[in-house]
């Protein structure tokens, strides 16, 4: 089910890419950019989810209601949590609609890894697997073996450029450090002591930039060119939407927007 | 607080997880490959090579002693005149190793390669002709020592073969070239291709050449095509169901075949022209044929054994288990038969297709 709804199909997608893009040395990872990109576009209403989400959790924490139920219900946290499922049902909120597009994104990332590795096959079992994926519609014999070359990259193995004999995992630097940039800049500034919308997403901006770093370093570098157009394409999302908060990159106090 | 810490570190390891299991299932794992002497199959078969005796399927050694995930081994390991056992590293160490066929003790190690060993190399009286996954044929001596490189397009997966005169190495680029060892090299230890022609799809396969001056070659481009030495055109192609995954054997004036199709052909080697209309077996057929006692057999990916006579009519069947994708070979009275999957890595049938042992490696 998984193979032939999801790693299939993305395989197919890709290898439509590269076939459009051409046989040129870089196609392929340039199919990885305009993937992600496609994947980014088709996921935008989940995007706009997510930030209303977020904005409507932030415009709750300065609701009297919310505030007073705070007060009242601090040493009973069973009662507190009911009365916040009520306020949530009677303002039309879902708790869950600020971090649901991040979780959907990890199939994709998963099902995008196989398809990578499958697209690249570095085996005759593997080779002999893509070949029996490829819809009917492209040419598999024109197509294989694809060029995994892209830039200084073999996108089918983990990324380092060997530095004074050291080798320096230039990419997943650039992956933990745009998903830092992305998580911070779309971060809607707190004006609440104790927000926990806001401590749940400075949690994320710790731990996701370290999740997707170590997997940059130990993955198929492919995944990291996934990662990096993702965030870069995330954050021109938010900032055509009026939405990237710049202050959160810089120290001082936060503007709200 | 502590409870979405929590939460999220599982998150991050089952994603890892996932990942990873993606990974081991599809990058570094392929089908077994083997040959033998007089008195041992050598297998190579995941983690190890498998020296096993003839007479009864037992274990003679194992290399390397412990399971190392640097080294996976599926390329055909291929013996020299002077007692080496050669045997390239499918794992990501890209080492190809000179063993001692005796005892499994390790000769040299040649680490030059920047990718994987699937093809075996081919062993002439003093060279290694060593194909690699980087693209780069490597010509090294007995002591593993580089003495020319040829670079082609793409990766080198199948074994090379010579007539004497030319080395002619098959490419996952779509082209077939012929290298002369004679010729000389550049600055850096490079030769130049004598010649080189483009078919229609990768060659995973080896060629076959016959002394008539022609050489075969299967493609995943789903064609089987005669090529001549001398004047390196086509001289005939044959049109197949699904690609051709592994090169054809040439007995006489007959070539045998299959597709991935599940199609088994046999043609007139001089036209191409059909000696009988394809048999349809039971899967698809990825290994090449063996010919042996007047039988020509082959296995399927579907665990099975089939031995044909020349009129192409079934002699018998065997399954076998498993799924079936490296060639059959024989040896003396004896048919080998490497499954994946299966309750043992070798399975030896007599000519009649009857099981005469199976080799399981003990835990």
């Amino acid at each position: 089910m998984w193979d032939q709804f999801i790693v299939t199909p993305l395989t197919n997608l890709l290898l439509w890419i590269y076939y459009v893009v051409g046989h040129d040395v870089h196609s392929f990872g340039l199919a990885i950019i305009l993937f992600t990109i496609l994947i980014r576009l088709v996921t935008y209403p989940l995007t706009v989810k997510q930030m209303k989400g977020a904005q409507a959790m932030q415009e709750l924490q300065q609701n009297k209601h919310w505030l007073e139920m705070q007060k009242k219900y601090k040493g009973n946290k069973e009662k507190l949590a009911q009365e916040q499922m009520k306020l949530y049902k009677e303002l039309g909120i879902s708790p869950f609609s600020s971090c649901l597009p991040t979780l959907i994104q990890f199939p994709i990332i998963i099902g995008l890894y196989q398809s990578i590795i499958r697209a690249l096959a570095s085996t005759p079992l593997a080779l002999l697997q893509l070949t029996r994926s490829i819809y009917p519609f492209l040419d598999a014999s024109a197509l294989i073996p694809l060029n995994s070359r892209f830039l200084w990259m073999d996108l089918g193995r983990p990324e380092s450029i060997i530095l004074f004999g050291f080798a320096f995992p230039t990419l997943a630097i650039i992956v933990a450090a745009t998903t830092y940039m992305q998580s911070k800049l779309t971060m809607p500034a707190s004006t609440q002591p104790g927000d926990q919308s806001a401590q749940m997403g400075k949690m994320m901006s710790i731990y996701m930039p370290l999740l997707l770093g170590y997997f940059a370093l130990t993955f198929a570098s492919g995944l990291s060119v996934y990662f990096i157009t993702s965030n870069v394409v995330g954050i021109l999302q938010y900032a055509a939407l009026g939405k990237v908060n710049w202050s959160n990159l810089l120290p001082g106090p936060k503007k709200s927007k | 607080m502590k409870v979405k810490h929590l939460v999220l570190i599982s998150l991050a390891a089952l994603l890892a997880g996932l990942l990873s299991a993606c990974t081991n299932g599809s990058v570094g794992s392929s089908w077994p490959g083997m040959t033998a002497d007089e008195d041992a199959v050598y297998l190579s078969g995941g983690a190890y090579v498998y020296a096993i005796r003839l007479n009864d399927g037992t274990e003679m050694w194992h290399y390397p002693e412990k399971a190392d995930n640097k080294r996976l081994f599926f390329a055909a390991p291929v013996l020299t005149p002077d007692g080496q056992l050669i045997v390239g590293s499918g794992g990501s160490n890209y080492t190809l190793y000179s063993l001692n066929p005796k005892n499994g003790s390790e000769n040299w190690g040649f680490g030059e390669a920047k990718d994987r060993w699937v093809g075996s190399p081919l062993v002439g009286d003093d060279i290694i002709y060593a194909p690699n996954s980087d693209g780069e044929l490597y010509a090294l001596d007995f002591n593993g020592k580089r003495l020319w490189t040829f670079t082609a397009g793409g990766p080198l997966w199948a074994q090379p073969i010579s007539d004497s005169q030319l080395i002619y190495v098959a490419s996952l680029d779509h082209r077939l070239y012929a290298i002369d060892p004679q010729s000389p090299t550049d600055n850096e230890g490079r030769k130049e291709a004598a010649w080189a022609i483009e078919l229609d799809g990768a060659i995973a396969g080896a060629p076959a050449a016959s002394t008539d001056g022609l050489l075969y070659v299967g493609s995943v481009g789903a064609s089987l095509t005669a090529i001549d030495m001398a004047s390196h055109d086509i001289r005939w192609s044959a049109p197949t169901d699904k690609g051709v995954w592994s090169g054809p054997t040439l007995d006489g004036k007959t070539l045998f075949f299959g597709d991935l199709s599940g199609k088994f052909y046999s043609l007139n080697a001089e036209d191409g022209s059909r000696n009988w209309e394809p048999q349809q077996p039971d899967g698809s057929i990825v290994g090449s044929p063996s010919v042996m006692a007047g039988y020509v057999i082959f296995t399927t990916e579907t665990g099975s054994v089939y031995a044909l006579d020349r009129n192409g009519e079934t002699a018998w069947t065997k399954m076998v288990g498993g799924k079936i994708y490296t060639a059959p070979l024989t040896a003396g009275d004896l048919i080998l038969v490497a499954p994946m999957q299966a309750e043992f890595l070798l399975a030896a049938l007599d000519k009649d297709g009857h099981q005469a042992w199976t080799f399981q490696p003990q835990k």
